[in-house]
Formats: C-alpha cells, sequence, structure tokens
C-alpha cells in the first residue's frame, strides 16, 4: 500500500522542502521507492536542494496537462536507489494545478509501485497548499519553535482535518510533528519555545526535533539533502525522524544543551 | 428510497399582527442585510405572537410576497386550528406544532449531528445541523420528557486557529483544546474541556442566562449574549484556571470552578 504524505506548515521558510528533501532521501535509503513531488509552482526549489536542478527537461505541470508522461518527468536520483524526484515548473503558477490532474499523477505513482509519496507543499493556505494536502494519508506539520509558526500550523492542521480528501470522506489525516531549527541553548534562555511549549498548543503527536545547524544550509547550498551527512546532527536527527516513521522506537537526540555538563555528570556520566 | 422525519435548518417568520405589506417589506430589508443568505431560503410562518384574528389573515398574499423577495414559502405553524383550512386553500403545509411531533424525530438530529462532527472539523457554522426554535414553544414542562430534552453538541477534536464552530439552538461541549485564533459559539452554554485559547461566545443569539464553564481559561474574547470583554483587559486571577463566566445585568463576571 503506498502512501501519501503531505510536508506542510502554512508558515514559509520554517525548513518544508528541507525536511522532504531529507525525508524522501531517508525512506528511499531505507529501501523504500519514494517520489518527492514539489508543489511550489512558480518557486521551485526541491530541485536545487536536491541538487537536479540541471536535469529538469519535464515538470509536474506538463504532466498534469498531458504534455509528458510521468516517466519523462521523474528524475532518478544519482546518489539514492529508490529516489525520484517530480519538479514544479517555474514558468506557471498554482492555477495550473488542479484536482483531477494532480489525483490522476500520484495514482499513477501509486501503481507503478512507489511506496512513499512524499508532497512537498508550498507555503501559505492558498491553492498550492491545499493542493498539495488534499491527497494526503498522512501529514509531517513542521514548526519552527516561534509562535507565529505555530499558530501558522495549527491553522494548517484546521484545514487538513476538515478540507482533504480523507477528512472529506469522514476520516482522520494521521498527524505528526516536526520541529526544525531547534536550539536547546535558546529554549533554556527562554527566546525560543521548548518542545513541550509546542506540543501543548498543537497536541500532536512529536515525530522529531531537528536541531539549528549550519549543515543543513550547506547541504541545500550544495545540493546534498541534509540527511546525507550522517556526521551532522542534523543528518542524524533526520535519520531519527524517519526511523519513527517507519515505526521504530528511538529516543529524542539533540535537544539538550550542550557542554552544560555538571561537574558530576562529567565524573560519572 | 427512504422518508425519514427529521429537522433541517429553516428560517421561521414569527408574524405579530396581519399586515401583509408591512410584513414584507420589513422582510425586505432583513433579506438586503443578507442576501447570499436568504436567497432561496425556506421559510416557515409561525403565527403563535399572532395578536390579529388569523381568520382575517391574507395567507395567499403573504405567500406570493415571500415569493418576490425570493424566499422558498414551506408552511405554517401555531395558528389556531380554526384557520387551517384557510392556509390549505391557499397553498400552504400546515407543520405539527413542536410538541406534538413524534419524539424519535427529536431524537434523530441530535445523533446526526454528532455523527457529522466526527467527520468534519466543521470550519462552517452553517455545517451544524439546526434543530429550529425550541426556546418559543410552551415555557410549561412537558409531558414528553424526550421532546423537552435540550439539543447537545460535542466536539471531540481540536479547534484550530481560523476554524468556527457553531452549536444552533443548543449547548456546547468541547473536550479537545480550542487554538488561540479560533471560535467557538452557541445559543446556549458552553463546557469547555481542554484548555480554551480561542474566541468563545456563549448565549448568541441572546440567551442571557447562558454560561461558560471551562477547565482553563486562556481565552483571547469571552461573550455572553452579546457582551464581550477581552481576557486581557479584564483583572481576573483566574487566567489559566478553572472558571466559569456568566452575566450579571450587563456585566460579565469570572467566577472560580
Amino acid at each position: 500500500m503506498s502512501k501519501v504524505i503531505v510536508v506542510t506548515s502554512g508558515k514559509g521558510g520554517v525548513g518544508k522542502t528541507t525536511s522532504s528533501a531529507a525525508f524522501a532521501a531517508g525512506l528511499a535509503s531505507k529501501g523504500h521507492k519514494t517520489a518527492v513531488i514539489d508543489f511550489d509552482v512558480g518557486l521551485r526549489n526541491l530541485d536545487l536542494i536536491m541538487g537536479v536542478e540541471r536535469r529538469v527537461v519535464y515538470d509536474f505541470v506538463n504532466v498534469i496537462n498531458g504534455e509528458s508522461t510521468l516517466k519523462q518527468a521523474l528524475i532518478k536520483d544519482k546518489r539514492v536507489e529508490n529516489l525520484y524526484i517530480l519538479p514544479a515548473s517555474q514558468t506557471r503558477d498554482k492555477d495550473a494545478l488542479n484536482k483531477e490532474g494532480v489525483e490522476s499523477v500520484i495514482n499513477e505513482l501509486k501503481a507503478d509501485g512507489f511506496d512513499y509519496i512524499v508532497c512537498d507543499s508550498p507555503a501559505g493556505i492558498e491553492k498550492g497548499a491545499f493542493m498539495a494536502l488534499y491527497f494526503a494519508d498522512e501529514a509531517i506539520v513542521v514548526t519552527n519553535p516561534e509562535v507565529s509558526s505555530v499558530r501558522d500550523s495549527d491553522r494548517i492542521l484546521g484545514i487538513l482535518q476538515s478540507r482533504s480528501k480523507v477528512a472529506e470522506e469522514g476520516g482522520t489525516v494521521k498527524e505528526h510533528l516536526l520541529i526544525t531549527r531547534y536550539s536547546p541553548e535558546r529554549v533554556e534562555g527562554g527566546d525560543m519555545l521548548s518542545k513541550e511549549d509546542i506540543q501543548e498548543i498543537l497536541s500532536i503527536p512529536l515525530l522529531g526535533v531537528i536541531p539549528e545547524s549550519g549543515t543543513v544550509l550547506q547541504a541545500s547550498n550544495s545540493g546534498n539533502p541534509v540527511i546525507m551527512d550522517k556526521e551532522s546532527q542534523a543528518g542524524q536527527a533526520y535519520m531519527d525522524v524517519v526511523s519513527r516513521f517507519l515505526g521504530e522506537d528511538v529516543p529524542l537526540r539533540f535537544v539538550d544543551p550542550e557542554e552544560k555538563k555538571g561537574f558530576f555528570k562529567k565524573l560519572f556520566g | 428510497m427512504q422518508l425519514k422525519g427529521e429537522m433541517s435548518m429553516l428560517n421561521v417568520l414569527h408574524i405579530q399582527d396581519t399586515d401583509v405589506s408591512e410584513i414584507c417589506s420589513k422582510l425586505e430589508q432583513k433579506r438586503d442585510e443578507a442576501p447570499q443568505f436568504f436567497m432561496q431560503s425556506p421559510i416557515v410562518i409561525d403565527g403563535s405572537e399572532l395578536s390579529g384574528n388569523a381568520l382575517e389573515f391574507d395567507f395567499s398574499a403573504l405567500k406570493k410576497g415571500l415569493l418576490d423577495l425570493g424566499f422558498i414559502p414551506v408552511g405554517v405553524r401555531n395558528f389556531p386550528p380554526a384557520a387551517n383550512n384557510l392556509m390549505r386553500e391557499s397553498g400552504w403545509a400546515v407543520m405539527r406544532e413542536q410538541q406534538s411531533a413524534p419524539s424519535v424525530s427529536k431524537s434523530e438530529p441530535v445523533q446526526e449531528s454528532k455523527a457529522k462532527e466526527n467527520q468534519t472539523t466543521k470550519t462552517q457554522p452553517k455545517d451544524s445541523q439546526v434543530e429550529e426554535n425550541k426556546e418559543n414553544t410552551n415555557p410549561a414542562p412537558q409531558a414528553n420528557p424526550v421532546a423537552s430534552m435540550k439539543n447537545q453538541m460535542t466536539v471531540d477534536r481540536p479547534v484550530r486557529s481560523g476554524q468556527q464552530v457553531y452549536a444552533a439552538n443548543s449547548d456546547m461541549t468541547v473536550l479537545s483544546p480550542t487554538s488561540a485564533g479560533s471560535e467557538i459559539m452557541a445559543d446556549g452554554s458552553i463546557h469547555i474541556y481542554g484548555a480554551l485559547r480561542g474566541r468563545v461566545l456563549a448565549g448568541a443569539r441572546g440567551n442571557e442566562s447562558a454560561r461558560i464553564y471551562c477547565q482553563s481559561l486562556q481565552a483571547e474574547l469571552i461573550a455572553i449574549a452579546g457582551r464581550y470583554q477581552l481576557l486581557d483587559e479584564s483583572n481576573t486571577t483566574l487566567k489559566g484556571k478553572p472558571a466559569m463566566i456568566r452575566l450579571e445585568g450587563e456585566k460579565l463576571v469570572i467566577e472560580a470552578l
């Protein structure tokens, strides 16, 4: 059974695309055939983060309009087996998306034997975001530890549970909370919301916490999903996220301030 | 096919006198306030407040007037039985009075609205089922206890920012948290067992005895029967605590639960 997962947030710049790329690459590296679709038509970024921007010939909108086949548009990742990217169009806008078209693409991916279809949502609650979440079975809600991001995530959760296809049919979209750009030091200092605060407001299960890290930006700029950087904390945290998503019981890491070990802890811990 | 006794949303026009042209002109003003809302909406005429003689009432003229205004006249109720023939001749359906309706059809909408809530998170108030007109039927204790039971809406999913939930003609019980930027409204009282963070409006149609009960009062705005207050402007010490809000005269009073 293939699963459609939307990576969404409401607010922009919180790390949806970075997380989509990392998550999809993680799933693929664990042997699951995975496609990641960029729904940000007109502002395509996913191909950059995935480092395939120079390999885009056809895009999502071409497939929807029947101007190319899905096979022609899907880009096979050269680093990770089982990973495919469906880029967005840069020259069109969100109006190019429609339910029927998106549904047919998703159904074709399912028929092709994809285990996971990751939908990278654009920011906002308009058409692009709506299209990205409409067919989702599960949702990863990406949130930064600050109030406006949490508020927007709350809003998008409401839309997910009232306007998605699953909700319209009387079901529930499974929700996962992914906190990114988390800085335990600043949480301790009181200028960032803690993961407990965020969870209390959103009251959905926590899938993972990605620490704020320079390697994320570096990885994005070089077109390598950060999850491939097995040395970095962010990469490891994303790998934990993927494991947890697949049902493994993995403890949270990198959520406590570093270098604050007390004397006794240093001795015994 | 199935034939079921169900209630659905109807506008009820309460008439006080027999002047059809005045009724129509007042209704026209009302309609123009929200033309989209009233466009082609079914309407029922209630005669319980009528002071004039029902036998002198021009039911045909009223029907024509309503059609001209874009309403769909459905039926009449609470008129003296003597006028029944007159109303039928003018093409009106004479509706059974509330208390004589079978109890089955009373309990059905309750279940329905509950089932519906479980499916959708009802961002629109009109999603909620409305059992119309319960207040202005006989105030005396009723023979049938089931019929006198108040409608009740239960919300068991978080009410998120941007969502609105409205319990028409009933109380509301919320088992989940409500978020900042959300809005819950009821014509009756509201009970919230999760954290209350959004706006909360009880007695939305003017019921001054409606109250708000909550486990953790963090609301942005509280209101009963149109009297509202921003919680931040209140000097209550009960923020974040269990509280009850009621109306005393024109003032909202927040008390510990």
